[in-house]
C-alpha cells in the first residue's frame, strides 16, 4: 500500500484523479462489513500470515481463531479422510494440530520434500498428534515419567531447532 | 657437580644453583649452557625457587622442569574433567616437595604420554634417568583414525607393567644422539641418576631397543580406550581376573579423557565388565515401572521407539484392511505408546472403524498397583474421544513362555481377527531354554492374521563371551553416536535417561549370565530362520510402511545419519551404514488352523 501510494504522488494529475475517483467511487464495500468473504481470503493464508492477521482487529481475530480456517490450511493440497474432522476436533482442534505437527512436519521436510507426500504428511501429523493427546490424558500417576517432571513431550523431537 | 640440562621453551627460565659451568663444556653444548651459568648455590638448593618456598635441588632442575612441561602439556591437550580430578585427588605430602608431587601426579596418569615435539627442542639436548623417574610408555606404531577399529595390536593393549627402572628407556625426540653420551659417562660424582644407557638414543620414534614417545592425542587414546576394552574382555573370557582388574581401571582413565559417545559407551561397558570381574550382579528385578519411565525418555529422544511402532502399526492395519473386529495382543505393554497411533488410523478407515479389543501383557509390579489397567484406561479413555468401541483386558505374567492362549479367550477368527505384537520381546525368551518354542506355540494357537516382530539387530547371543562383548561394542557404540548426533541439548534429561536405559541392556549383556542375561538379541537373519522352521512366512512390509518410516527419519534432527533400508520385505532402521533395528511381520504358513 504504501508503495501505491507512493508512486501515485509522482503523477499528480493522476493522483488528483485518483483521489477524485475515490471520492466517487468511496468504497461501498468495506472488507469487514462481509465476513464470509473474509473468510475466503484468509482460508488461502499461510500459517504465519494468519497469525498476523490475528492482530488486525477483533474481527480478524475472531475469524482466524476459528478452527475452521486452520482445516483448511493442514488439507489444502489433500483431500481430507472422510470423518477426520470429529477425530481432530476431539483431539483438540486444526489449530493444534496445525501449529503443533502439520506445520514442523512440514518445514523439517521442507528439503525433501515430494507433491504425493502430503497426504503421507498429514496422516503422519495426525499419528503424532493423537499420541501427544494420549501422552497428555492425565491418569492416577502412570504417566510414564516421575513425578515433579516436565509435560509429556513426545512431540519434543519437533520442536527442536534443526541444524540449518 | 655434573649437570643435566635441556632447553625448555616457553617456560620461565630455570637459573640453576649447581656447580656444573665447568662442565658444561664437557657435555659438548656449550649454548645450552650458558642458559645455566646463573646463579649456583653451594648449598645444592635452587636458590630463586627457594624463595618461593620450594626446595628443589638444583641437581632435579632439569627434570622438575622437564615434568612440569609434560604435565602442563599433558593437561592441556587432555580434555577438562579428565585430569582435573588429579590435582585434587592425588595427596601431597610434602609441599615442598616439588618433584616428588609432579611425579606423583604423573604417575596417577598411569604412564604419562610424552607430548609432541616442540620443533624448536629438536637438538636440544637431554638426558633423563632418575631413579624416582617412573616411565610407563607404551609403543605406538600405527595412526589408526577409526575409532572403532579393533585391529589388534600384539602385546601392547595389554596393561604395562610398571616398572621403576633406573634405567627405563624413555625416548623422547628431544633426545640428541651420541654427542651427550660421553659427558655424562665420564661424571658420576653427585650426580644421582645419570645412566648411560641413556645416552645414544638417537631421536626417533620407533626404535628397536626402547619404547617410543606416545603421542597424546584424544584419537589415539581413543583407540588405545578400545583396545584396552577388548583386552580387559579377552582377560575375563579366559579368566585371568587379575589382569582384567588392571585393564577395568586403565579402561576407567581412558575413558575420562574422551568426550561424548565414546566416553560413555566406555563407561558403561567398564562399569559392566567390573560387574562381570567383581561378580556384582545387576539386580535385574528392578521395579519395571523404572525400566518403563527410561524407555519412555528414549522413546522421546531418538526414533527407533516410534519406528518399531510406526511400522508395526502400518502391518496391522494392513492385516486389519476389512475386519469388523480386531484384536490385538501386545507382549510387552509397557506405556501404551503404540497404540493411539493404531487407534486413530483404524478411527480414521474409510468404512468406519471396527471395534478394537487390546490385550496387554506385562510383567509383576513392586509395589503391586496394576499398571496395565492405568493404560488401559488411559487408552480406553483416547478410544471414547475418538470414536472406536474399545476393550481392554491386561495380563501379568513374568515370563511371556507362562502364557497360554486359552487365557486370552481368543475369539474365533470368522468373529475377529488377530494380531499379535512384540517389539523387544523374543529375545528375551531365549534366556530360557524351550521359552521361545512355548511362546511360538502359543501364538500358534492364537491363530493370529499376522504377527509383528520388531529386535535389535544385533548378536549378542553368541556362545563366546568376547564375541559377544565386541559385537555389543560395535551394536552400541553405533546407538549412542545416534544419540549423540540426535541435536539434543547435552544437559537434557532425556538424553540422560535414554543413555541409562541403554547402559542397563550394555550391563544385562556383559555382566551377566545364565537365565539373568535377558538381553540376547539375535540379528534379523537368524530370526528368520527361526520364525520359518516354527511354520510362518513372512509378510512383507509395503511402501506405505517405508514412506511413513522415512518421513518419520526426515523429522529427526540428526535425520541424515539415520536410513531406512528395505530387507527381503522387511525394514531395518540404522546409523549411517549400522543397521539397528528390524521390523518384519509373519502370518502362519498354513491357511487353514493347524
Amino acid at each position: 500500500m504504501a508503495l501505491n501510494h507512493h508512486r501515485s504522488c509522482y503523477y499528480r494529475q493522476d493522483h488528483h484523479e485518483t483521489v477524485g475517483e475515490n471520492k466517487e467511487k468511496r468504497p461501498k464495500f468495506f472488507i469487514n462489513d462481509h465476513a464470509d468473504i473474509l473468510i475466503e481470503i484468509l482460508k488461502r493464508l499461510d500459517g504465519r500470515s494468519l497469525c498476523i492477521a490475528a492482530s488486525v482487529c477483533r474481527l480478524w481475530c475472531t475469524i482466524a481463531r476459528s478452527d475452521s480456517i486452520w482445516e483448511n490450511l493442514c488439507f489444502r493440497h489433500v483431500s481430507p479422510p472422510p470423518s477426520v474432522r470429529s477425530v481432530v476436533l476431539a483431539l483438540g482442534g486444526y489449530k493444534g494440530l496445525y501449529m503443533g505437527c502439520v506445520r514442523p512436519v512440514r518445514s523439517r521436510l521442507g528439503r525433501a520434500r515430494r507433491a504425493s507426500w502430503a497426504r503421507d504428511e498429514v496422516q503422519l501429523s495426525l499419528s503424532l498428534f493423537c499420541v501427544d493427546y494420549y501422552e497428555r490424558l492425565g491418569g492416577s500417576n502412570s504417566n510414564g515419567r516421575l513425578v515433579g517432571e516436565s509435560s509429556p513431550s513426545s512431540l519434543m523431537f519437533l520442536c527442536k531447532p534443526v541444524n540449518v | 657437580m655434573k649437570r643435566d640440562h635441556r632447553e625448555i621453551s616457553g617456560a620461565t627460565d630455570y637459573s640453576s644453583g649447581s656447580g656444573s659451568r665447568a662442565d658444561s663444556s664437557s657435555i659438548g653444548n656449550s649454548i645450552k649452557g650458558k642458559l645455566w651459568e646463573e646463579d649456583r648455590d653451594a648449598g645444592g638448593m635452587d636458590e630463586l625457587l627457594a624463595v618461593l618456598g620450594y626446595r628443589v635441588r638444583s641437581s632435579d632442575m632439569a627434570d622438575v622442569a622437564q615434568k612440569l612441561e609434560m604435565l602442563e602439556m599433558v593437561m592441556g591437550t587432555a580434555q577438562e574433567d579428565g585430569i582435573s580430578h588429579l590435582s585434587s585427588d592425588t595427596v601431597h605430602y610434602n609441599p615442598s616437595d616439588l618433584s616428588g608431587w609432579v611425579q606423583s601426579m604423573l604417575a596417577e596418569l598411569n604412564g604419562p604420554p610424552t607430548p609432541n615435539l616442540d620443533p624448536v627442542l629438536a637438538d636440544s639436548d637431554f638426558n633423563s634417568s632418575n631413579p624416582q623417574h617412573r616411565q610407563r610408555n607404551q609403543s605406538r606404531v600405527f595412526h589408526d583414525d577409526s575409532e572403532y577399529d579393533l585391529r589388534a595390536i600384539p602385546g601392547v593393549a595389554a596393561h604395562p607393567p610398571p616398572k621403576s627402572d633406573p634405567d627405563s628407556d624413555s625416548t623422547r625426540k628431544r633426545v640428541k644422539t651420541s654427542m651427550s653420551s660421553s659427558g655424562s659417562d665420564g661424571d658420576g660424582s653427585g650426580s644421582s641418576f645419570s645412566s648411560p644407557k641413556e645416552n645414544g638414543i638417537p631421536g626417533t620414534v620407533t626404535e628397536s631397543s626402547t619404547r617410543p614417545v606416545v603421542l597424546v592425542d584424544s584419537q589415539e587414546t581413543g583407540v588405545r580406550l578400545v583396545h584396552t576394552l577388548m583386552a580387559c574382555a579377552e582377560a575375563v573370557q579366559q579368566d585371568n581376573l587379575k589382569l582384567a582388574d588392571a585393564l577395568v581401571k586403565h579402561v576407567g582413565l581412558l575413558a575420562a579423557s574422551q568426550t561424548g559417545a565414546m566416553r560413555k559407551v566406555a563407561t558403561y561397558f567398564a562399569e559392566a565388565l567390573a560387574r562381570r570381574i567383581y561378580r556384582i550382579f545387576p539386580q535385574d528385578s528392578l521395579d519395571p515401572s523404572y525400566t518403563d519411565i527410561l524407555q519412555m525418555h528414549f522413546y522421546e529422544t531418538c526414533p527407533y521407539l516410534k519406528f518399531a511402532h510406526f511400522t508395526a502399526n502400518q502391518a496391522i492395519l494392513e492385516a486389519f484392511a476389512t475386519a469388523s473386529r480386531v484384536h490385538v495382543i501386545d507382549f510387552g505393554l509397557k506405556q501404551g505408546m503404540q497404540w493411539p497411533a493404531l487407534m486413530q488410523a483404524l478411527a480414521l478407515r474409510p468404512g468406519g472403524p471396527p471395534a478394537f479389543r487390546l490385550t496387554g501383557i506385562g510383567p509383576p509390579q513392586l509395589d503391586n498397583t496394576d499398571a496395565l489397567q492405568q493404560v488401559g484406561w488411559k487408552l480406553a479413555q483416547l478410544a471414547d474421544t475418538i470414536g472406536i468401541e474399545f476393550e481392554f483386558r491386561g495380563f501379568v505374567a513374568n515370563s511371556l513362555a507362562d502364557l497360554e492362549a486359552e487365557m486370552l479367550e481368543i475369539r474365533p477368527p470368522e468373529v475377529e481377527v488377530v494380531a499379535v505384537n512384540s517389539v523387544f520381546e523374543l529375545h528375551r525368551l531365549l534366556a530360557r531354554p524351550g521359552g521361545f518354542e512355548k511362546v511360538i506355540s502359543s501364538i500358534k494357537a492364537m491363530k493370529p492374521k499376522i504377527l509383528t516382530v520388531v529386535e535389535q539387530e544385533a548378536n549378542h547371543n553368541g556362545p563366546v563371551f568376547l564375541d559377544r562383548f565386541t559385537e555389543a561394542l560395535h551394536y552400541y557404540s553405533s546407538l549412542f553416536d545416534s544419540l549423540e548426533g540426535s541435536g539434543v541439548a547435552p544437559p537434557s534429561q532425556d538424553l540422560a535417561m535414554s543413555e541409562l536405559y541403554l547402559g542397563r541392556q550394555i550391563c544385562n549383556v556383559v555382566a551377566c549370565e545364565g537365565m539373568d542375561r535377558v538381553e540376547r538379541q539375535e540379528p534379523l537373519s537368524q530370526w528368520r530362520s527361526r520364525m520359518e522352521t516354527a511354520g510362518f512366512s513372512a509378510v512383507h512390509l509395503g511402501s506405505n510402511a517405508y514412506k511413513q518410516a522415512s518421513m518419520l527419519l526426515a523429522l529427526f534432527a540428526g535425520g541424515d545419519g539415520y536410513r531406512v533400508d528395505e530387507n527381503n520385505g522387511c525394514l531395518m532402521l540404522g546409523w549411517h551404514t549400522r543397521p539397528l533395528i528390524a521390523t518384519s511381520a509373519w502370518r502362519l504358513a498354513t491357511t487353514e488352523s493347524g
